[in-house]
């Protein structure tokens, strides 16, 4: 063993995320999306577990899964000693980035460059104009609306026909419906989520603070989201790394569960359902969505793989998107496909540009061919038609 | 005549304000810069020529890191219609244009912070007016915010 040689940092890492405890049993190996797609070499979490207690630190960084992990937690979830892996690697990922090392980037980085960007205190955005007239917000609400990269979306994605705008519109008329009428932030930054989890540090505690900031002064009790990274990473990673807050992190669906809705849907089809990796594994919100759904008269129909062991779609952090990705995204596609719902519904925009894209395959066509929703815009359309 | 690398914006925008990146397609419109340059036709200092093959090359994020890196407007100067030196380039860039401007709207900037115009091989006199038209717009503007 080649401890010695480790860089203290590794070690440091390894410690912290309970690598030691590695079985060596293989249950992650099986059930990593990224293991099965992969074909310019074997990998798996146990392998880069492997390399890294041995001290191979060069090879952990380099191998495949280093960057195009997923973070979708589906074998630190089933690991039996509790290895910690997804953990491990945005930590190590961080080292790596002090090697100047990064994974490839996809859409020209552009999405990076807006986080680094809005780090900057002095960028005053202009991200409000999808607020219309008949969206009622306020100034001292209890409850801030985090909307996220949502308006971002829209022009990056624009062929692909995004609920990015529309979501934040439907979360808005929806609080309206139950008579909140919540704060929006004209500065809110980007939660640095893809930041962290790819480990640039530097980026994501900056966007945090500027975020803490202008969510204190808003002086709201309540923070609720539509997207399930900011809901994990102002739940979870802003009082850990950053500070604690001490404002209440709800997804929108954790909200709706509490209220009453009743069944007025006219919404014959049936609908399956996509779990995203942070609302599920990451924050256990499994039943939420599924029991708005219920109450909305939805025809809810699983897939195989559906709760804790629903595949992710294929891509995190916008990095290392490529094949892989897209045998992964056509793979959940086609088991969405195969439960005969006429709509695959997800309460993550990432996940809906995601498949989206993988949509746009000229060959597979039918194959793949699934309407998909976002679970807000659906539930208000639903409320609307009440 | 100045081309600079990306990497080296931030270091050309620490000089005379407004910094204004202009990306120029090598066939049509840095044709247009020489000609400038052989005429000997003076334009603002303010202007960086950035020389790409094709300005359909060039990506959104690649814009975007110009306002990152400290440029006060982004000019994209590429072949007129139906003279691209790879035929489809300037209708890529059209495309890319269209793509970013929505983005650099959201992040704050001006409309007239990023422009998108066409300037044919040798050219000389149209391309000064076009840069220095951009910077004079871009002051105007600027000295109307503040």
């Amino acid at each position: 063993m080649e401890v010695l040689a480790m860089l203290p940092d590794m070690k440091e890492i390894i410690d912290q995320n309970r690598a030691w405890f590695c079985l060596d049993c293989g249950k992650c190996g099986a059930v990593c999306p990224i293991s099965k797609w992969e074909a310019r070499e074997f990998t798996s979490p146990r392998l880069l577990i492997e390399k890294a207690l041995q001290g191979r630190t060069e090879e952990v960084m380099d191998d495949a899964l280093f960057w195009s992990c997923l973070i979708c937690k589906r074998c630190t979830e089933l690991c039996p000693s509790d290895v910690y892996f997804t953990e491990f690697l945005r930590d190590a990922r961080s080292l790596a980035r002090g090697l100047d090392r990064v994974g490839d980037c996809t859409h020209s980085e552009m999405i990076q460059t807006w986080g680094r960007m809005m780090s900057n205190r002095d960028q005053r955005q202009n991200r409000l104009s999808w607020l219309t007239d008949d969206l009622e917000v306020s100034d001292d609400s209890d409850t801030v609306y985090f909307v996220g990269c949502l308006p971002y979306y829209d022009p990056l994605f624009k062929k692909m026909d995004v609920e990015g705008v529309a979501v934040a519109q439907a979360a808005v008329k929806i609080m309206n419906h139950f008579g909140i009428a919540p704060q929006v932030l004209a500065e809110e930054r980007c939660c640095g989520h893809d930041q962290l989890w790819e480990g640039d540090q530097e980026t994501f505690r900056t966007l945090g603070q500027i975020n803490i900031e202008y969510l204190k002064e808003s002086g709201a009790k309540r923070i609720i989201t539509t997207c399930p990274e900011c809901a994990r990473t102002l739940k979870i990673d802003y009082p850990q790394f950053i500070e604690n807050h001490g404002l209440e992190v709800l997804h929108l669906v954790e909200f709706l569960a509490t209220q009453e809705i009743k069944g007025s849907a006219d919404y014959d089809a049936a609908v399956t359902y996509q779990d995203a990796c942070n609302l599920g594994r990451h924050l256990g919100v499994y039943d939420a969505p599924r029991q708005i759904m219920d109450n909305l008269g939805f025809d809810l129909v699983e897939m195989n793989r559906s709760r804790n062991a629903a595949l992710c779609c294929g891509t995190s952090c916008w990095r290392a998107c490529g094949q892989v990705s897209k045998s992964i995204q056509v793979e959940r596609l086609k088991e969405a496909k195969a439960t005969g719902a006429e709509t695959l519904v997800t309460s993550c925009i990432k996940c809906q540009i995601h498949f989206k894209c993988a949509q746009n395959d000229p060959i597979l066509g039918d194959e793949i061919d699934i309407v998909i929703r976002d679970l807000t815009t659906l539930v208000a359309d639903s409320l609307m038609e009440s | 005549m100045v081309t600079i690398h990306p990497d080296k914006i931030e270091e050309s925008t620490t000089q005379s304000r407004p910094k204004v990146i202009v990306f120029t397609c090598n066939w049509n419109a840095y044709s247009g810069l020489e000609t400038a340059g052989v005429e000997h036709l003076t334009y603002s200092p303010s202007v960086h020529p950035l020389k790409v093959m094709c300005l359909g090359q060039i990506s959104p994020g690649i814009v975007l890191k110009a306002f990152e890196k400290g440029a006060d407007g982004v000019l994209l100067l590429g072949c007129p219609p139906g003279e691209c030196h790879f035929e489809f380039g300037n209708r890529r860039a059209a495309e890319i244009f269209e793509e970013v401007k929505g983005l650099v709207a959201l992040l704050g900037y001006r409309e007239e912070q990023l422009k998108l115009d066409w300037i044919g091989a040798g050219e000389g006199e149209t391309f000064v007016n076009v840069v220095n038209n951009f910077v004079e717009k871009l002051n105007g503007s600027a000295s109307d915010v503040a």
